[in-house]
């Protein structure tokens, strides 16, 4: 019990996996409380509970604003209870298959939703959907919070976007344009490394090896479309496919620009590396801008993932964060009318006024933070065919691993992709027929 | 230091026998090289000890923009303390040492109070079973405390305790207790039984066996457990985190983790907060110092 938390934050972090998947495995057997009539605190009250994963300073007193502007409303009461996102992740399942859960709860809608909902965990919020502001999302948001079941289970509030990262100092200092195509992306990366500069840095090292799945989704979904993606990550096309291969040929063919480093920093000094002009741009979510210091943000921009092959349709990396209840809530009126008042213009302005702003409202009517980085992300998205989520929300939190273990040995050693890609799937089968 | 203490006054009288010196001159270099050798890599060690200390310290006292724009592994461009009021007011480390605080003082005396009882009876009496029982004890304590994450956060809700500090405090002394007891017996068998026939044939009865003779002697035992379950349970994350669901009842270990972005994480913050979170264990270390050491082979003979 000592020996565990009392080391190193990575062994702490491997002991939450540990601890997860303890909590997944309950959750697998169906080993659900169903008696007790509890008297734990947040059923006793008439406030609705929210619990929270975004608990980054910044995040946990936007969130503190949103409430407190919905109880000003007055009508029903929330309170708002934030742990450390780690906790939540693993505790997720815990919280849902309680006898006494928090009425709603910030997570991920997609795939990772209709898990919950096919376990009959999720409370059915159709019909919110039906007046209101959700009345006017738009349909790719509707189609993604739609359950197998075809019930509504989630309400979103707010996603981002990924792209390639560089600063415009740089750029204009070392006179390269934005490419368009992938022969116009390899050129600026001979063009960079010319120059002496490691043209594209990773950060899939140190606890973020997650990252380098990224490349893989958009590798995957500009050769092979995002329908296809989306089997392959379910489970219906095997990870030894000749398209799969395909996407690592592409792969293969940049992967001399590659930092060295990648795989050995975490993204978090990947970003440093790329302020402090060691590398020259790098495929991230906007969520790493929190980690640049605020007078730089300026020079930051983006260019979308560069096409490879026309002929598929356009789709892009937007992940989407918002809110689902729980099925066995006591107070399904008042959760449903914070959750539909959680979807408003008015709510997802509060909460992108008091984050860090890189983020973008799911409401159409809602205004961003206006910065030209944000509408330029907004337009990508706005512009996209499709909009996929990210390989994890795709598929679930158990099949990421099998992604970091492949892609890591990948980066290493590029040549051995074929036996790489048959470990992947023999891993990736594991998973789906559990 | 105490190798060259003990060699000076020696050195004198081996001057004096000067056949004698010529012959003994390379065996003293020899054994002063050794102490050389002994102290250099003594202190890299130590160095390699207090090295990501010291990094926590600096990086504590940096702003994140430095942090951001710099790295990690880079000298400081700044000095602020700002991570500390940040983890302090901000993070909720304030609260959530109050916490801390409030389920380590209460766990601590009460698991020593019941294992102690438990050690005396077990040590000093013919209890029936009482093998079984410290099998059984020495058994709970070699069990992984992950298998049973799940059992205990359902057993805490159907109690409808889950989400209250009286929880994780039953569940630190549930767990605790058997390893208590475990050293307990041990340290209490090894007091004379001749004590407790004294005082037996003085009227005292089990009670005042226990209180008044045994409690006492136990002292030196009972100061050492003092430390290390203190420590224990102060830095315990898994059990508050498995019983625990509030962020404002969550104590200093689990709210350090909240320190911690989704993404991104304000290193110098985090920093911060784990020298406030450290600063308690610290003291009761420095307080207990002598006691602690001894604790360490508590046990180790029988």
């Amino acid at each position: 019990m000592t020996s565990v938390n009392t080391s190193s934050p990575t062994s702490r972090r491997h002991f939450l996996a540990g601890a997860g998947a303890v909590g997944a495995a309950a959750l697998m057997s169906g080993c659900v409380t169903s008696g007790s009539t509890g008297s734990s605190s947040q059923s006793s009250g008439g406030a609705v509970s929210l619990q929270s994963n975004l608990s980054s300073p910044q995040a946990k007193s936007a969130m503190q604003d949103l409430i407190a502007a919905y109880n000003k409303r007055g009508g029903t009461k929330a309170s708002l209870n934030t742990v450390a996102s780690e906790t939540f992740r693993t505790q997720l399942p815990t919280y849902l298959t309680s006898a006494t859960p928090p009425d709603l709860m910030t997570w991920y809608p997609g795939s990772v939703a209709d898990g919950y909902a096919r376990k009959d965990l999720l409370l059915d919020v159709s019909d919110i959907w039906q007046t209101g502001e959700l009345a006017g999302y738009s349909d790719a948001l509707k189609k993604l919070c739609t359950d197998t079941a075809g019930a509504k289970v989630f309400v979103p509030a707010s996603y981002y976007w990924w792209g390639v990262f560089y600063k415009k100092s740089n750029f204009a200092k070392w006179g390269v344009q934005e490419p368009k195509t992938w022969d116009e992306f390899i050129a600026l990366c001979k063009a960079l490394k010319a120059k002496g500069v490691t043209p594209i840095g990773l950060g899939a090292g140190g606890g973020t090896a997650w990252v380098a799945s990224a490349w893989f989704d958009y590798l995957n979904i500009r050769i092979n479309g995002a329908a296809y993606h989306r089997e392959l990550l379910a489970g219906k096309h095997s990870f030894d496919d000749p398209q799969v291969h395909k996407v690592f040929d592409k792969w293969a063919e940049v992967l001399p620009y590659f930092d060295p480093n990648g795989t050995a920093l975490a993204f978090q000094d990947a970003t440093t590396a790329m302020l402090n002009n060691r590398t020259g741009m790098m495929l991230i979510g906007t969520f790493f801008a929190d980690a640049a210091p605020k007078d730089q943000l300026d020079d930051i921009d983006f260019f979308q993932f560069p096409i490879i092959d026309p002929s598929v349709p356009v789709a892009e990396e937007g992940p989407t964060d918002g809110y689902f209840a729980s099925a066995r809530t006591r107070h399904k009126a008042q959760v449903k009318d914070l959750m539909s008042y959680l979807a408003t213009a008015e709510a997802q302005e509060i909460y992108l006024k008091g984050s860090s702003g890189t983020s973008l409202p799911t409401n159409p009517k809602a205004k961003d933070s206006g910065t030209p980085l944000v509408k330029k992300g907004r337009a990508l998205i706005e512009s996209a065919a499709d909009v996929t989520q990210f390989f994890n929300r795709d598929s679930s939190d158990a099949l990421q691993p099998t992604a970091d273990t492949a892609l890591t040995k990948f980066l290493a050693r590029p040549k051995e992709i074929t036996s790489i890609l048959t470990a992947w799937q023999r891993d990736a089968q594991k998973i789906w027929s559990q | 230091m105490t190798a060259t203490e003990h060699r000076a006054p020696a050195a004198p009288s081996r001057a004096a026998q000067a056949p004698a010196a010529a012959r003994r001159a390379p065996r003293v270099t020899h054994r002063m090289w050794g102490t050389a050798a002994f102290h250099t890599s003594a202190g890299l060690l130590s160095l390699v000890w207090l090295v990501p200390i010291a990094v926590v310290l600096v990086t504590a006292c940096r702003s994140f923009d430095d942090i951001a724009a710099n790295g990690l592994g880079t000298l400081p461009h700044s000095f602020t303390l700002g991570g500390f009021r940040q983890a302090w007011v901000d993070g909720g480390q304030q609260q959530a040492l109050i916490n801390s605080l409030v389920v380590t003082i209460p766990a601590v005396l009460l698991s020593l109070l019941l294992a102690s009882m438990a050690a005396f009876a077990l040590s000093r009496y013919d209890v029936p079973f009482r093998r079984a029982l410290l099998l059984l004890m020495l058994s709970g304590n070699l069990l992984p405390p992950q298998i049973l994450l799940i059992p205990v956060s359902k057993l805490s809700e159907q109690l409808g305790l889950y989400d209250s500090l009286y929880a994780l405090i039953g569940v630190q002394i549930g767990f605790g207790v058997g390893f208590y007891v475990f050293v307990l017996h041990g340290f209490m068998r090894a007091i004379p039984p001749e004590i407790q026939q004294a005082a037996v044939i003085d009227g005292a009865g089990p009670w005042q066996i226990y209180s008044r003779i045994i409690l006492p002697l136990a002292k030196p035992a009972l100061a050492a457990l003092t430390s290390l379950s203190f420590t224990w349970i102060f830095n315990d994350l898994l059990w508050a985190i498995t019983v625990l669901r509030s962020d404002s009842r969550m104590p200093i270990t689990a709210s350090l983790l909240g320190l911690q972005g989704q993404y991104v994480s304000q290193w110098n913050v985090i920093a911060a907060g784990s020298v406030i979170a450290a600063a308690p264990t610290v003291i009761v270390f420095l307080r207990f110092q002598r006691h602690f050491v001894a604790g360490l082979n508590l046990g180790a003979v029988k």
